[in-house]
């Protein structure tokens, strides 16, 4: 059972001191950094970012309540908001005055709601009547506007990735309108409105912030909206609503998750999956948008897997107060206290202990179990973040079973879903080998680069993990063995993907270890294992077990078109010394050809008929290209000649006149 | 060649054929137990028993000379009789007469007959022979597993039963090189289309796991085979030229566009039995299929032999004899197999259409060539125009054909590479050539080439339909 | 008379062969015989070809191939020739000639004790078998007759086993090893062969060793004895002249001119020649018939009485008679001899000597009369004479030191060896074999293989015009056409470029060698 969790919390949190009256808490999206304000400063400001180095501490003058705190990108610049007016900063950048400089919003009578930074010099001010985009400059100790909007707000949302702020217009709060931010510009992106289950009499605010969160999937920006069920629309149950926000264009709504139940639920995206927590059910679901093929417009999906807890957490006690002997404490999911941040982060403030903040992973062996369905198995592995080895150990699992009934369907498709990946693979790096280097097998790494987006699992990778151990396997059928093999060459073949050599041995090593000559006799009539040397060599070799074997490789060579010495060698290796002359006359250059060799192989056959016919052939050359029948001393045939006087007498030598 | 408007030619038919084994009737008088199988069946007995004699006698005679290897054929003026010894002490025995001109004479003299003992090739007659035995031994087993089945009268039955319409089938005139083969004529296919059939195969034989092994033909040409070489040989000849011809309807070769209007309506499912039930919906439906004998390590297994078709392409099931075969498994397969095979045999024809666009339309060769590799009895031939069991047309004149098989006799001699260029009274040019267990053959009508043009022409021919292959120049 | 019988009987033989060719035999030679083209090309005319005689030829010139195949011939042939006979020649003779001729012949008893049963006597690569139509032992090449009478007993069988059903046997086939039947009554002929040789050769040889037995008998003598004797041991009769036939075997497998059906010349300046010729046509006399000069066995000259010619296979049957025997040397011989191609009825007489003890010239001079002893010898001092005052006969001496020549004149690479047949004067020439073939096993084999080409090219019912095999140990390449017969070997390495323009160049050697290597103008008395 607990194997089934597919869902976890990271090691070791980031924990801080619990809010309280005089301890402030707050999260900042963009740096992932938590604040932990005590007393309004004066007695210290504790900054964790993700990982504890980045912890920073410092103290400022208590000016009254902090309603927003925030650094800069690359804690540049601190941002802290104590009115509804202006924001005070400070620098930290270093050798730039301390002091700290207020900024007031410009607009009158204008209340800020917010605001963030967009780079580390640049910040915008969200009030209730618009935004305004600054420039800061610290040593200066001065802001100047760039650009400003002015449109009611009911409240905003920052997308930091994808720098958007996304603003909740009109009365019902249900007009969404975004804005883009790219060093120094802002731009205005193109409305839409989210339709609403029920449209209240009168209007009234009626989206909450709570039900909008905007997140980066597969690498497009999406808003999504978490649609409560109503009794009077006929929704049954709750769904997520994915709002696409394209760099230009329109907004379209085009994805529908199914949530099939009802009550409180909180998103997270992790490795571009939607994970929704239902806190009722203390259970998460996990939808990937991709997982099917688009229907048309609006695409409507199930979860992927059944919904489950994610996996049980102790809490290690951190601080000073550690007794040794104390057990870690577990601590309670899906509390009331949780927050939960985009894209990964949960921030627990369970009272008694401090708060922690965890990012929020995926296992995916887990996963293995819980889909029945191969195909869409691979389908979801692949697109997952380190799928690799899980993947392998599910091809090998699969195979396990040996040839029970419809298992060979099954394993086709696997691999085609696999080879569709290598191919598309293989085609990136054609068109783009820069980006490649790293290679497919280090899939992480590539991972990193722009166009691989997926892990691949290459023919060196399922040999090495999968087939070669396979093959090895007691018990199972050599009939599944070649069934499986052939289709995995069948896979690679649909897709153009130029089979290994080591495939072909295993293939030819399996068939020949059964007897099965005639099978692997007919694989090669169809060019079934394609042409290479080696294969070749291979081949020859079985010749004393499979005699056909031998005109199949020198079919082979030939058709190498490459391999000409090597035929001539083959040749004069089963004593065929005329068959190599003739051979080498058929391609043309038999008048540069060492006689020596020839002479010896021939000598060796001890045939006398032989041995004449060569040396003579060799005398009629040199008569052709030198005039005389005579041979170089260079050529080293000394010993032949005396041998041929010594069978058949030197009158019947050439000599120059006669010819 | 003589200008005989009086002149009647005969060609070479079968006079007898019979099946004895001497150590059956040693003694005096007791002859005729020692024939098993005599057709005609209405020859007197003692000319029966005079005709075994005669062999026997020969057999003998020729021992004295060479005790191990056994006389194969006996010449005379007005037939040959050609012996085969399949199993110790079992004689099969066919006397073929010469093909012979009748010349009517006037004067109502009665018509002066020469005989043309030179036409007939013992090769060609000798593998007919074997080849009758082998197709015996498909369907029956040995002689001796007979024997001790059922002594020697289950023997003469099964005999009988066999012999009585094989030999009918036997069309001796039409009979050449081809039948020295005994090759089998493989469908060109490109690899992925290849690769296809195999999964096929693979998927079916592991969901009716019952199938022991499988052989996938197309257009009467093989594409897969699981059976070991010599049987496949034997039972791709009678697939070829018994059962296939039987059941050649509307569908013919090629015609392979599933969307052609169906008898049963299904457009996806074009599958049949051609062995077994005719009609699967039928209640009477009998569940009966042939049943072969293949060579096992250890001497020889029993199966049932299903043949199904769907359009062009054919799949052989062979299923061991000692399951019996239910109606539900023929359903099972049917269900399962009629659609793929549906599929595949479109695919199969799309495919090739395609290849042939591409290799260029299918214009009359101008040289006829026979092919034949004796590693995997892959044969080729573009001067037989679909042999079937009725008729080999063959498109060259006999003549040529036999000059062919004289060439093939020089080469089966040794065991070497070798090419002879023969250029016929008629003018034609006749190449054999041979190189490492293949056999190519080529008639070329050039009437005044010389040997060189004809070696071009012969490379030319290779290299572009056997350019794959290593053949020496 | 006989002979144009023998052309018509020809005729129909060759029909075959012939009838598509576009310059058929039967066109008229003589005013053909005007053209001879220096550079001779295979489409060239009978008669035309390099070494052609100038005049008619001194052989009856027939597809002596199909003479000794066809069935038809003997009964035709002998008919004809009897009826012709009587007149010219004496009437039958009696049984002293024949024991006369016999101890002529110095007795060489042959090692004949085998053991029949044994492995190595059944592995002998040819076997000949000759017996009565009683079944009785006659001849066998190895063993003795005794014990092979039950052998022969079966042979006998089978071939009336099959004669009951109104059929013929022919041969039976085993591999490796075949049984050929010949009956010409009253005798049997069974060759039993190990080699690849057609059915057809092996009957040809038969026939050779029928003819060598009628050549010491005659046809009517043999009928004669067994119409009286059925079950006569005719061994009796033989008895001594098996080394004959022992001979004219080992002959057969060595000897082109007898695959041929030609026979070859000893190479010999034509100005030589004609002195020679002279001198022997000089020399003639009322019962002389014809008049040969032999070195070893190559024909120097041959003068012959008009209007009788000579067949090659008679000619060989004398060469065989010469050169089986050393008898001859010790003196002139004188000795019956049936020419059955002539006349299977009846008995010449052949005076055999040497021109000179030492020497390999052999004179043979063949008389109807079997009193003529002293003329011959008479006419032997009268050339001889002659001869020695000429220096002919100085070149001719000097000719004999080297009786061929190498392949290495003509010029042609990669050429090993050849045969070259002139039809129309039946003569062939050869070179010496080269190096590679000097063993006897070597010779043989390279035998064999012109008498595959010889078969290929003369199939009964398949004939064809050229043949080219290219092998392990040679490249071959033969061709008749209306003129000639072409048996090319080459090595193995040579190409087939090389073959097809050797054909042109070997002919234009011959053109230019012809007067040395044939006879061109042969004399009549």
């Amino acid at each position: 059972m607990s194997d089934e969790f597919y869902l976890e919390l990271s090691e070791n949190p980031v924990q801080f001191e619990n809010a309280s009256s005089v301890n402030n808490v707050f999260f900042d999206e963009a740096n992932k950094q938590v604040f932990a304000v005590r007393s309004g400063g004066a007695t210290g400001v504790v900054v964790k970012g993700p990982d504890d180095k980045s912890s920073v501490a410092f103290r400022m003058d208590d000016k009254g309540e902090v309603k927003c705190i925030k650094f800069s990108i690359g804690n540049k610049i601190l941002a802290v908001q104590r009115t509804a007016k202006s924001v005070d900063f400070i620098n930290f950048i270093p050798d730039c005055p301390h002091t700290e400089f207020t900024q007031e919003c410009k607009t009158k009578n204008a209340n800020v709601l917010g605001f963030c930074w967009t780079n580390w010099n640049e910040i915008v001010f969200v009030t209730d009547q618009g935004i305004e985009f600054y420039q800061v400059y610290p040593d200066k100790r001065s802001l100047k506007l760039l650009k400003s909007q002015s449109i009611n707000v009911n409240w905003y949302q920052y997308c930091p990735e994808t720098a958007v702020i996304l603003l909740s217009t009109t009365v019902q709060g249900n007009v969404l309108q975004p804005f883009v931010f790219k060093n120094g510009t802002m731009s205005k992106m193109s409305k839409f409105e989210i339709e609403l289950p029920v449209v209240p009499k009168p209007a009234k605010l009626n989206l909450s912030e709570r039900d909008i969160a905007m997140a980066t999937i597969y690498g497009q920006l999406y808003v999504m909206y978490l649609k409560h069920h109503s009794r009077t629309a006929n929704s049954p149950s709750a769904e997520v609503v994915l709002y696409h926000l394209p760099r230009e264009g329109a907004c379209k709504k085009s994805h529908v998750l199914k949530l099939n139940t009802t009550g409180k639920f909180a998103l997270n995206i992790v490795d571009n999956l939607v994970v929704v927590h239902h806190q009722s059910s203390r259970t998460s679901l996990i939808f990937d948008i991709k997982l099917k093929e688009p229907e048309g417009a609006v695409n409507t999906h199930q979860p992927v897997l059944p919904a489950r807890s994610i996996h049980p957490y102790r809490i290690p006690l951190a601080g000073p107060a550690v007794v040794p002997t104390q057990p870690p404490v577990s601590c309670q999911l899906y509390s009331s206290s949780w927050s939960v941040f985009q894209p990964e982060i949960i921030i627990s403030a369970s009272e008694g202990k401090d708060t922690s903040s965890w990012y929020l992973q995926v296992k995916l062996p887990p996963t293995v179990n819980l889909l029945q369905d191969k195909g869409k198995l691979m389908d979801f592995l692949l697109r997952r973040r380190d799928c690799k080895m899980v993947i392998l150990s599910v091809c090998s699992q699969m195979l396990e079973g040996g040839g029970e009934n419809g298992n060979l369907p099954v394993v086709a498709t696997v691999f085609d879903k696999l080879n569709q990946v290598y191919k598309e693979y293989l085609e990136a790096e054609q068109s783009n080998p820069a980006a490649m280097e790293s290679g497919p097998s280090r899939g992480s790494a590539a991972q990193k680069r722009p166009i691989i987006t997926q892990a691949v699992i290459d023919q060196s990778d399922m040999y090495t993990h999968v087939l070669s151990s396979f093959t090895e396997k007691k018990g199972v059928s050599h009939k599944f063995i070649i069934a499986v093999l052939m289709e995995y060459i069948r896979s690679l073949n649909q897709f153009q993907i130029t089979v290994q050599h080591y495939l072909y041995e295993l293939v030819i090593k399996t068939l020949v270890q059964h007897n099965l000559f005639y099978m692997l006799h007919q694989y090669l009539q169809y060019h079934v294992l394609s042409d290479s040397k080696p294969l070749a060599c291979l081949l020859l070799s079985l010749e004393s077990t499979y005699p056909p074997a031998h005109q199949l490789s020198l079919d082979m060579l030939k058709r190498l078109s490459t391999a000409n010495d090597e035929i001539v060698e083959v040749l004069l290796s089963k004593q065929q010394v005329l068959e190599a002359l003739r051979f080498i006359r058929s391609v043309g250059n038999h008048d540069n050809v060492s006689a020596r060799k020839f002479l010896d192989a021939a000598q060796q056959t001890g045939d006398q008929m032989l041995f004449y016919t060569v040396f003579r052939s060799f005398q009629q050359r040199n008569q052709r290209m030198r005039g005389s029948p005579a041979f170089n001393p260079g050529e080293h045939c000394e010993e032949h000649v005396q041998h041929f006087v010594q069978l058949f007498g030197d009158q019947s030598l050439l000599k120059p006149s006669t010819v | 060649m003589a200008s005989g408007m009086q002149e009647k030619q005969f060609t070479p038919c079968l006079l007898s054929f019979f099946i004895y084994n001497p150590t059956f009737g040693p003694r005096e008088g007791e002859e005729e137990k020692k024939i098993l199988f005599y057709h005609p069946n209405d020859v007197e007995k003692n000319e029966k028993i005079r005709n075994v004699g005669l062999c026997e006698a020969i057999v003998q005679f020729t021992r004295t000379f060479c005790p191990t290897k056994p006389a194969k054929s006996l010449h005379t003026q007005k037939n040959r009789q050609f012996f085969f010894e399949p199993e110790e002490n079992f004689w099969i025995v066919m006397v073929v007469r010469n093909p012979m001109i009748e010349k009517l004479n006037k004067d109502g003299k009665p018509p002066t007959v020469e005989y043309q003992e030179e036409e007939i090739l013992d090769t060609v007659y000798g593998a007919v022979v074997r080849q009758c035995y082998s197709m015996y031994k498909l369907f029956n087993g040995t002689f001796t597993r007979a024997m001790e089945a059922g002594g020697v009268e289950m023997l003469i039955q099964k005999l009988e039963k066999f012999f009585y319409r094989y030999l009918q089938t036997l069309h001796l005139q039409s009979c050449d090189l081809l039948d020295v083969f005994g090759g089998i004529s493989f469908f060109p296919l490109d690899k992925m289309t290849y690769l296809k059939i195999q999964s096929f195969v693979n998927r079916v034989e592991e969901s009716l796991s019952l199938i022991k092994y499988t052989a996938f033909l197309y257009n009467d040409q093989l594409i897969w085979s699981g059976l070991e070489q010599d049987d496949m040989r034997i039972l791709y000849k009678y697939l070829t030229t018994s059962l296939f011809p039987r059941h050649s309807e509307p569908e013919l070769a090629g015609r392979d566009s599933p969307l052609r209007p169906e008898v049963a309506g299904n457009l996806l499912h074009y599958g049949r039995f051609l062995t077994g039930p005719t009609n699967l919906k039928d209640p009477e439906a009998k569940f009966r299929f042939p049943k072969i004998f293949v060579s096992t390590q250890d001497g020889y297994e029993e199966l049932h032999l299903i043949v199904y078709k769907a359009m062009s392409a054919a799949a052989c099931f062979m299923i061991s004899a000692s399951v019996e075969l239910t109606r539900e498994f023929c359903e099972k397969l049917d269900g399962l197999v009629g659609p793929q095979l549906t599929l595949l045999a479109s695919d199969i024809c799309e495919q090739f259409t395609i290849n042939r666009r591409i290799s260029g339309p299918e214009k009359e060769p101008q040289f006829k060539f026979i092919y034949f590799n004796h590693m995997n009895l892959a044969e080729k031939s573009t001067i037989h125009m679909r042999k079937t069991a009725s008729v080999c047309l063959t498109s060259v004149h006999p003549d040529l054909m036999k000059i062919l098989g004289d060439i093939n006799c020089d080469f089966a001699r040794v065991d070497e590479d070798e090419e002879i260029i023969v250029k016929a009274m008629t003018d034609y040019w006749v190449v054999g050539k041979k190189s490492d267990q293949r056999e190519l053959y080529v008639i070329l009508n050039q009437k005044n080439a010389n040997l060189i043009e004809v070696n071009e022409a012969v490379k030319k021919l290779c290299a572009t339909q056997f350019n794959n292959i290593f053949f020496l120049d | 008379m006989s002979q144009s019988s023998l052309v018509a009987m020809e005729s129909v033989g060759a029909q075959r062969a012939t009838a598509t060719w576009e310059n058929g035999s039967l066109a008229p030679l003589d005013h053909l015989r005007s053209e001879r083209a220096d550079s001779p090309t295979p489409g060239l005319v009978e008669g035309t070809e390099p070494g052609a005689g100038q005049q008619s030829a001194m052989f009856v010139h027939s597809q002596s191939f199909e003479d000794l195949t066809a069935d038809a011939e003997d009964k035709t042939e002998s008919k004809n020739s009897e009826e012709e006979c009587e007149g010219k020649l004496d009437e039958l003779v009696e049984e002293e000639a024949i024991e006369e001729q016999c101890n002529n012949m110095s007795l060489e008893s042959r090692s004949r004790e085998e053991d029949v049963s044994s492995e190595a006597w059944r592995s002998h690569k040819k076997h000949v078998f000759v017996l009565s139509e009683a079944g009785k032992p006659i001849y066998t090449r190895y063993g003795t007759e005794e014990a092979l009478s039950s052998t022969m007993g079966v042979m006998m069988a089978l071939v009336s086993f099959v004669e009951a059903k109104k059929n013929i046997i022919r041969s039976i086939h085993a591999d490796g090893c075949k049984v050929v039947f010949l009956t010409r009554s009253p005798l049997v002929l069974v060759g039993v062969s190990r080699t690849w040789q057609s059915d057809k050769e092996l009957l040809r040889e038969l026939q050779y060793i029928y003819y060598q037995i009628v050549s010491l008998l005659t046809l009517t003598q043999l009928n004669h004895i067994f119409q009286h004797k059925q079950n006569y041991d005719l061994r009796r009769l033989l008895a001594g002249s098996e080394y004959l036939t022992d001979n004219l075997l080992h002959r057969l497998d060595r000897d082109p001119g007898l695959l041929l059906s030609a026979v070859t010349c000893l190479p010999l300046p034509s100005s030589a020649r004609d002195v020679v010729s002279s001198s022997l046509q000089a020399a003639k006399s009322k019962n002389l018939v014809f008049s040969i000069l032999l070195a070893g066995d190559r024909l120097v000259t041959l003068v012959r009485k008009k209007d009788q010619f000579l067949h090659h296979i008679d000619l060989h049957l004398v060469f065989n008679l010469v050169g089986s025997s050393s008898s001859f040397r010790e003196g002139e011989g004188w000795t019956p001899i049936c020419l059955p191609k002539f006349n299977t009825a009846g008995f010449f007489h052949a005076h055999i000597s040497y021109l000179e003890p030492t020497s390999e010239l052999c004179l043979i001079l063949i008389s109807t009369d079997r009193e003529d002893f002293f003329n011959m010898s008479d006419c032997k001092q009268r050339i001889l004479e002659r001869l020695s005052k000429r220096s002919a006969y100085q070149t001719m001496k000097e000719a004999l030191q080297c009786p061929s020549y190498s392949v290495v004149q003509v010029g042609i690479p990669e050429l090993r060896h050849f045969l070259y047949k002139s039809k129309s004067s039946g003569l062939y020439t050869s070179p010496q074999f080269p190096e590679v073939y000097q063993s006897d096993q070597e010779q043989e084999r390279l035998m064999g293989l012109y008498q595959d080409l010889h078969s290929f090219l003369h199939h009964p019912s398949r004939p064809l015009r050229s043949f080219y095999r290219c092998g392990e140990t040679e490249n071959l390449l033969a061709q008749v056409t209306s003129g000639f017969e072409l048996y090319l070997c080459f090595s193995p390495l040579g190409t087939k470029a090389l073959a097809d323009s050797a054909v042109i160049k070997l002919l234009k050697w011959i053109r230019k060698e012809e007067d040395r290597l044939f006879i061109l103008n042969p004399l009549t008395y």
